[in-house]
């Protein structure tokens, strides 16, 4: 990542994460303790993980609303394959097939936005019906208990710091490292950037946009783990990760025309939209401001962001002009 | 200059590939070769095929017909990172860079992963391969920071970059100066040396001439011959290029519809790609904007209808024109007959009449309603009056043909009592011949009703034959003014070719 502007989303992100708990810190008690910080970073995962997905959608140019529905078809899932009088074997298939749900239906997604091209807003908001209607037709009503070990073993932590987090604090920061300092991580940037170059050079765009869908919905999947461990039961409805991934993607430095976005920006924005919602009943605030705040916050980052770029690309007009002028002999 | 010998290795050939998009048939059945250490121009005029047979060597499109050969293996499937492999470098008229990316960057993706350096050395590897190749730029600097012609060398050396046997270059002058034009062909005639074979494209014949062995000629997608370019002259290449038979009737000149009143004055306008501009227009004229494509024409237009934002000033009618936006341009009396029909200019999906009466629904209405019957009205006498041909004026545009798309599009200026000025771009572009006359001969009825027309076009006979006097720009400027008995296809085509650098002193 080179330049401030790449860097602004993470500097940003970190100062309000800080600010935010230290002005919890100071006025309740309640904020600073091993339980509750532990319990922020574990109720972060899931969104931390669909962010992470979905950064790879936007970063080549597209958008996947399936992901809550996948994710809710994963709980549902999970409250047949991970039951609680399960063996340790049963269960490894189990989780197994939770991720072959997330595999399946990103080939299913990818498929439909490279070879049917359609807009991949629109392919996925197909695939979020779907697997709503599925998920339904399974499960009506929350029933159906997860196995309350595996819960102990995502949950796991040392001291108040999830096993969790830390393997998501490596996967974000290595996929970042690959994202600017490889060759691979240039062409999934490069296709983002602009498709018609990056097929003229070469490269297989078909291929990487495939690649990227089939990740968003693997991370997805990864996701359903955490939000099973949550609700701890086979619940039809999950929450409105669809909106919050896109927004934490996106206030994590993604860029809504593709190519620009960072993984570790994305986890740090999932930590801060999870620790407004964990400091506002602190204050005996009503959550619903954190859907409203978050909202606002989504047309700060956008104006923050990408407003530098359309006011450079404005002006460009301009300073076009004036070169030619400069250029250009008395007339 | 190198002058291979019958023994050289042919390191491409095409044979016999045809390729249409839609109903126009942009190359038929055109077989053509280039042997190792030679430079083989093609030549044509502007949509005579060129760059769509590039476009095929290169496998970025895939022929209808024929097969294509590089450094003696066929091509299976049609990819560009196929191509590449077998030994094809390609510099793209409209380039392969990623804007956002920086020099470094896009040099990096250029190379075929063989080769690649190890990331981390990227920049050192981008400073020596640009040293290498004598190009002086920042590696660091993002690609949209750079001048066209910066990007266009930069293109050029990211299509050597991979070592190849045969490189196609499309159009490599356009965005460059004289001197840029040097460093150029000294880099290419120094591989061409090395024994890469060298597919020209360009329409400046100057140029041409000057660097190529052989030349083919392309028209309308057919291939007239392949000569050896020291027996060519600029004159007989012209005549290739050319060379239609066909006379049409074009409508009569009414010399008594025009004026001396100048409708419209541009002075000292500038805009991204062209400029000074200074030029008039007078009540009743049709004047052509001729050169070759890239040149600052469609720039230019778009800047007088607003759609652009030029400085310098231009006034219509006597007073100053506001071209801060397509609305103040209307209301200055001002169309633009976007040369992009479907994409700009009609709504693809709603119906002729619904296309037709979009900009005076108002005037057909009465308390907000539309009147249908009036309207109907309206749009059946326009219909006849043009010509259009279809099974209801309830058919959506995009089911039409072009030419009677063009008309509907036409149907505009006709309605709007108030139009002094119509910019018509490409008016008869993928439009088939008898529609063409029809078009014709609306454009001149409006001429003949005062207003002021000017008709963006490649196709110097319909500049010729439409209009009453033709300027040719090249480099953003007006290079050339051609009228009276002087206006004729050859010395329109003629200026455009020939249209050596005028300008510079940066």
């Amino acid at each position: 990542m080179t330049g401030f502007r790449s860097w602004m989303p993470l500097a940003l992100m970190t100062t309000l994460i800080v600010a935010l708990g230290a002005y919890a810190a100071v006025r309740q008690d309640a904020f600073l303790t091993n339980y509750n910080l532990g319990n922020l970073l574990l109720s972060t995962m899931p969104l931390a993980l669909v962010a992470i997905g979905q950064t790879n959608a936007l970063l080549v140019g597209g958008f996947d609303v399936s992901v809550a529905a996948l994710m809710t078809m994963c709980v549902v899932t999970a409250s047949f394959t991970l039951q609680p009088d399960k063996s340790w074997p049963v269960l490894l298939v189990g989780a197994l097939a939770l991720i072959g749900v997330g595999v399946a239906t990103g080939v299913f997604n990818a498929t439909l936005i490279r070879v049917l091209k359609l807009p991949s807003i629109i392919a996925t908001l197909g695939t979020l019906s779907i697997l709503e209607g599925a998920s339904l037709l399974l499960r009506d009503h929350p029933e159906g208990f997860i196995n309350a070990d595996v819960i102990e073993a995502l949950n796991s932590s040392v001291s108040f710091v999830p096993y969790a987090f830390i393997g998501v604090v490596v996967l974000a920061v290595v996929a970042d490292l690959w994202l600017y300092r490889t060759r691979t991580g240039l062409a999934l940037r490069a296709v983002g950037l602009d498709d018609t170059s990056s097929r003229r050079l070469g490269m297989s765009t078909g291929r990487i946009v495939f690649f990227a869908f089939v990740l968003c919905s693997v991370m997805a999947a990864a996701a359903g783990f955490y939000s099973a461990a949550q609700v701890q039961i086979g619940s039809p409805i999950i929450g409105n990760y669809a909106l919050e991934s896109i927004a934490a993607a996106v206030l994590g430095g993604a860029s809504l025309a593709g190519g620009k976005g960072s993984f570790v920006g994305a986890l740090l924005a999932a930590l801060f939209l999870t620790e407004i919602s964990n400091v506002l009943p602190l204050f005996q605030q009503p959550t619903e401001y954190a859907q409203m705040t978050i909202g606002g916050l989504i047309l700060l980052a956008l104006v923050l962001y990408q407003g530098p770029e359309l006011v450079a690309r404005f002006r460009s007009n301009w300073v076009g002009v004036g070169r030619l002028r400069a250029r250009a002999p008395a007339a | 200059m190198s002058i291979p010998g019958p023994a050289s290795p042919v390191v491409l050939t095409l044979d016999g590939v045809s390729k249409a998009f839609g109903p126009v048939q942009a190359v038929r059945n055109v077989s053509f070769d280039c042997r190792a250490g030679e430079v083989h121009a093609l030549v044509g005029e502007n949509g005579s095929g060129k760059s769509t047979l590039l476009g095929v060597a290169s496998g970025f499109l895939a022929p209808d017909d024929g097969s294509v050969e590089i450094g003696g293996r066929r091509r299976r499937r049609g990819s560009p990172a196929e191509a590449r492999r077998f030994g094809l470098g390609i510099a793209y008229q409209t380039y392969s860079h990623v804007l956002d990316l920086s020099v470094a960057e896009n040099l990096y993706l250029a190379v075929p992963k063989e080769v690649q350096p190890a990331f981390g050395r990227m920049d050192g590897w981008a400073t020596a391969t640009l040293e290498e190749f004598k190009l002086e730029l920042p590696v660091n600097a993002v690609v949209r920071s750079l001048s066209l012609a910066q990007r266009q060398l930069l293109e050029v050396v990211k299509a050597l970059l991979a070592r190849p046997k045969v490189l196609l270059l499309d159009e490599p002058t356009n965005a460059l100066g004289p001197a840029e034009v040097e460093q150029l062909h000294e880099l290419v005639l120094e591989r061409g040396r090395a024994g890469v074979g060298i597919v020209y494209v360009s329409h400046r014949l100057p140029e041409v001439l000057g660097i190529a062995d052989r030349v083919t000629v392309l028209r309308d997608g057919v291939a007239q011959g392949t000569f050896d370019a020291a027996g060519m002259t600029e004159e007989s290449l012209v005549a290739l290029m050319i060379g239609r038979p066909l006379r049409h009737a074009f409508p009569e000149r009414d010399s008594a519809a025009r004026s001396t009143d100048v409708l419209l004055a541009v002075s000292g306008l500038r805009g991204d790609r062209f400029g000074p501009i200074d030029l008039e227009v007078t009540k009743g004229e049709i004047l052509g904007l001729a050169g070759a494509e890239g040149n600052g024409q469609v720039q230019f237009l778009r800047a007088l209808a607003g759609v652009e934002r030029p400085t310098g000033t231009a006034s219509c009618n006597g007073h100053e024109l506001d071209t801060k936006s397509p609305l103040s341009a209307l209301r200055a009396g001002i169309i633009l007959l976007s040369g992009d029909r479907t994409g700009e200019s009609l709504f693809p999906v709603l119906s002729v009449r619904a296309n037709t009466t979009v900009q005076i629904l108002r005037r057909l209405g009465r308390w907000g309603f539309l009147r249908r019957r009036r309207e109907r009205r309206t749009v059946d006498e326009l219909v006849r009056r043009l010509r259009i041909r279809m099974a209801s004026v309830e058919q959506p545009v995009q089911s039409l043909s072009g030419g009677n798309q063009q008309k509907v599009s036409l149907t505009r200026p006709f309605l709007r009592g108030d139009v002094k000025v119509i910019l018509a771009e490409e008016p008869t572009q993928g439009v088939d011949v008898g529609a063409r006359f029809d078009i014709y001969d609306a454009l001149r009825a409006k001429a003949n009703e005062g207003v002021a027309i000017i008709v963006k076009s490649s196709d110097p006979l319909e500049l010729a034959g439409l209009c009453d006097r033709v300027i040719v720009m090249s480099r953003g400027r007006i290079v050339d003014e051609i009228h009276g008995d002087d206006l004729g296809e050859r010395r329109i085509v003629e200026a455009i070719v020939g249209s050596r650098v005028v300008r510079e002193s940066a």
